[in-house]
């Protein structure tokens, strides 16, 4: 071990305990101090390691939550990093902060959540077994320009390893593309049955064929570009899944029930029932994703699948708390499609609620805020069932322009800017209010929420 | 009265939430008891426009716009091009502004032909310029100030003698370097801004409208609405990040 390693490793503790002291969950700046003496400290600490790295636009955070509770209840100790944590920086201070004083790791297993354009710098230092790519939409448009650059991204993360195998969405036209152009061994996960209405979305990040540019058609939907696709013009079209959902026999505000197909190499076909504690379409995609990346990785299926039906919702994603006597749910949103569909579980609820939309435009959160006008807030504005709604948050009059020309009783919209004044509002309501934020704000709801119902500090 | 808008390739250049702006302009025209309808015309349908009074075209992704490319080649356009000539009028929004000039020029010197309709050219560069911003307008575009958000590569010139849609009050606008932000020339009104651009900028929204009206109809007054709400996003953006 060298020295510029142990003093990495040094700085990284140091600078996370003085963090903690003054109250502060520092998840990058430990990384950032560790990199100043060893820069490629990250290979060290993880040397030796099984790790599974998820990426991708939607799902992240609840994929790896999947997989690390898989891995637990089946008794093995894994390390994971945080959602704020994912860049280079934040995943070197979680791998290096839980190292010993030498820098060698301590547990066996890491999941990791790796940010799209930080994937190129971080797989090719932990050399991970798995890399799973969730999908791609559009999402912070700022940071990245556009898809197809964080398509790009991806593609540049992902020939740095050629040794991982990959996990990829088999219903997604553009992270499917990525097989074509790698030499990893690819494994797929997807959904063999259509789901919801079946409409062509009005608005697709992927419509034309991103190997010819003819317009793609589809054999069914399951949501915004993903399902079926084939491309008339050259073949190009969705793989068969090795791992399928291929029925949806329930789908409650508690979680869903489906059937799932296995194919592994060199073992039997297998198909079975499989209960997800976690509601709405894409936490079945979530799921699928996470049971092909722990099979993949060599682990028993039956050993996620079992743990699916008591998954806890991760930070801020579906997650539960009650203020007050009102439940209250918070949906992260951070993008059209990751929103359309949680605006789609509210209008399925079907019994009387409030909605409370946060907005935010800082750095995390992308300074663009033009997304919220190709969300779907149509879905829920002419909803009997939506008794009130509050806007809040640094671009709340925004966000109150985009409900009134989706069509919500303006009189009915109170705009906020403290989440003080969130908190109170929530506590006064009569029927269940559910909160949709995207992440900075988020994290100021939260914490708020956290202060007053003692649910954990996020660095925990 | 009755307005036929028309969308243009709304499947391939819709990048920065510009159906914003199509709800925009159908809400102020049908809260004045004005009737009008969309159209969306894309990739593969017919060429001729001549039915159409207001045209509306968004941003889009580099990758998506060979496909577009070719769609313009094979007629439509000469028919957008004819009926900027025409006076129709016209929001074109950043792809689809810089698709009225003459040419895309990448970094590397790759050029693109564009439509032509209006002199002005485009040339990539590889900073790129992004944010809340805000222009005032010029006389001929009703005044005011407008706010709205910026992202491109693209540093836009505009030919001797044409007239921007505004002047930069903070931000980088066509280029980052002669303080013009946009394009205003017969009927058309060109703009880096997304965002949507029309939402937040009512008065902008009710020019747009009156231009296409009195083009067809020789006169229109629009009955004031209640913008409170737009003011207050717009005016929010002026003290929070323009200041
Ligand atoms: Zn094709």
């Amino acid at each position: 071990m060298s020295l510029k390693t142990i003093c990495a490793v040094a700085a990284c503790k140091l600078t996370r305990s003085t963090l903690r002291v003054l109250k502060r969950g520092g998840t990058a700046l430990p990384g950032k101090a560790a990199r100043v003496f060893d820069p490629e400290v990250l290979r060290s600490v993880s040397r030796g390691m099984e790790i599974i790295v998820v990426t991708g636009t939607n799902g992240k955070t609840t994929t790896c939550g999947m997989l690390v509770n898989a891995l637990k209840e089946s008794g093995r100790e894994c390390l994971a990093n945080r959602s704020g944590a994912n860049l280079l920086s934040g995943v070197t201070a979680e791998l290096t902060c839980n190292a010993t004083w030498t820098g060698k790791p301590k547990t066996h297993y890491a999941v990791i959540e790796c940010d799209e354009g930080a994937l190129k710098q971080v797989a090719p230092l932990i050399n991970p077994k798995v890399i799973v790519v969730t999908n791609l939409f559009r999402d912070q448009l700022d940071r990245y320009g556009e898809v197809m650059h964080t398509l790009d991204e991806l593609r540049k993360g992902v020939k740095g390893v050629p040794d991982s195998i990959l996990c990829l969405n088999a219903d997604d036209s553009l992270t499917g593309s990525l097989a074509g152009d790698v030499s990893n061994r690819v494994v797929y996960y997807g959904m063999d049955t259509p789901v919801g209405d079946q409409k062509d979305p009005a608005l697709s990040d992927a419509k034309y064929c991103i190997r010819c540019g003819a317009e793609y058609r589809y054999h069914y939907h399951t949501y915004a570009h993903l399902g079926g696709y084939y491309c008339p013009k050259c073949g190009y079209s969705r793989p068969d899944a090795d791992v399928a959902i291929t029925g949806i026999s329930q789908m409650t505000a508690q979680g869903s029930r489906c059937s799932l197909r296995i194919a592994q190499e060199n073992a039997p076909q297998t198909e079975m029932e499989m209960s997800v504690g976690l509601p709405a379409v894409y936490n079945l995609y979530n799921a699928a994703a996470a049971v092909s990346a722990y099979t993949a990785f060599g682990l028993p299926s039956s050993e996620i699948i079992d743990s699916l039906a008591t998954v806890h919702s991760s930070f801020g994603r579906m997650e539960n708390f009650t203020l007050g006597e009102t439940p209250l749910q918070m949906i992260l949103v951070k993008n059209p499609a990751g929103c359309t569909q949680a605006l789609e579980y509210l209008a399925a609820i079907g019994k009387p609620y409030r909605a409370v939309f946060c907005l935010n435009d800082r750095t995390a959160d992308g300074h663009d805020i033009s997304w919220i006008w190709d969300a779907d807030y149509e879905k829920i504005c002419g909803d009997e069932n939506l008794r009130g709604i509050l806007v809040a948050g640094d671009r709340a009059e925004d966000m109150q322009l985009r409900l009134k020309y989706a069509g919500a009783d303006t009189d009915r919209i109170r705009l906020v800017r403290e989440p003080k004044d969130t908190l109170d509002w929530i506590r006064e309501s009569d029927v269940p209010v559910f909160a949709l934020p995207n992440y900075t704000s988020m994290l100021e709801l939260r914490d708020a929420v956290r202060k007053e119902t003692g649910a954990k500090e996020f660095w925990e | 009265m009755e307005l036929k808008i028309c969308h243009l390739y709304p499947e391939v250049l819709n990048l920065y939430g510009d159906r914003g702006n199509i709800l925009c302009m159908t809400r102020r025209l049908e809260k004045r008891g004005i009737s009008c309808s969309v159209k969306s015309v894309g990739i593969g349908d017919e060429d001729d426009l001549t039915g159409y009074d207001l045209f509306f075209i968004g941003g889009g992704q580099d990758f998506e716009q060979e496909v577009l490319l070719n769609d313009l080649g094979k007629g439509k356009g000469a028919s957008i091009r004819s009926a900027v000539e025409d006076g129709k009028t016209f929001l074109c929004i950043c792809g689809g502004y810089q698709m009225m000039g003459h040419y895309y020029q990448t970094h590397e010197g790759v050029r693109c032909q564009f439509l032509g309709a209006v002199d002005l050219y485009t040339v990539g560069d590889k900073m790129r310029m992004i944010g809340n911003y805000a222009f005032t307008l010029g006389e001929e575009s009703g005044g005011g100030c407008v706010v709205g958000f910026e992202n491109h590569s693209g540093r836009t010139y505009l030919g001797e003698g044409v007239r921007s849609l505004g002047t930069i009050v903070k931000g980088y606008g066509n280029n980052g370097e002669d303080k013009t932000e946009g394009v205003r020339f017969r009927n058309l009104f060109g703009s880096y801004s997304h965002g949507p651009i029309l939402p937040k900028n009512p008065q902008l929204c009710d020019h747009i409208l009156k231009t296409a009206l009195e083009y067809k109809y020789g006169g229109a007054e629009l009955a004031p609405l209640d913008d409170r709400m737009e003011l207050l996003a717009h005016d929010r953006v002026l003290k929070a990040y323009l200041n």
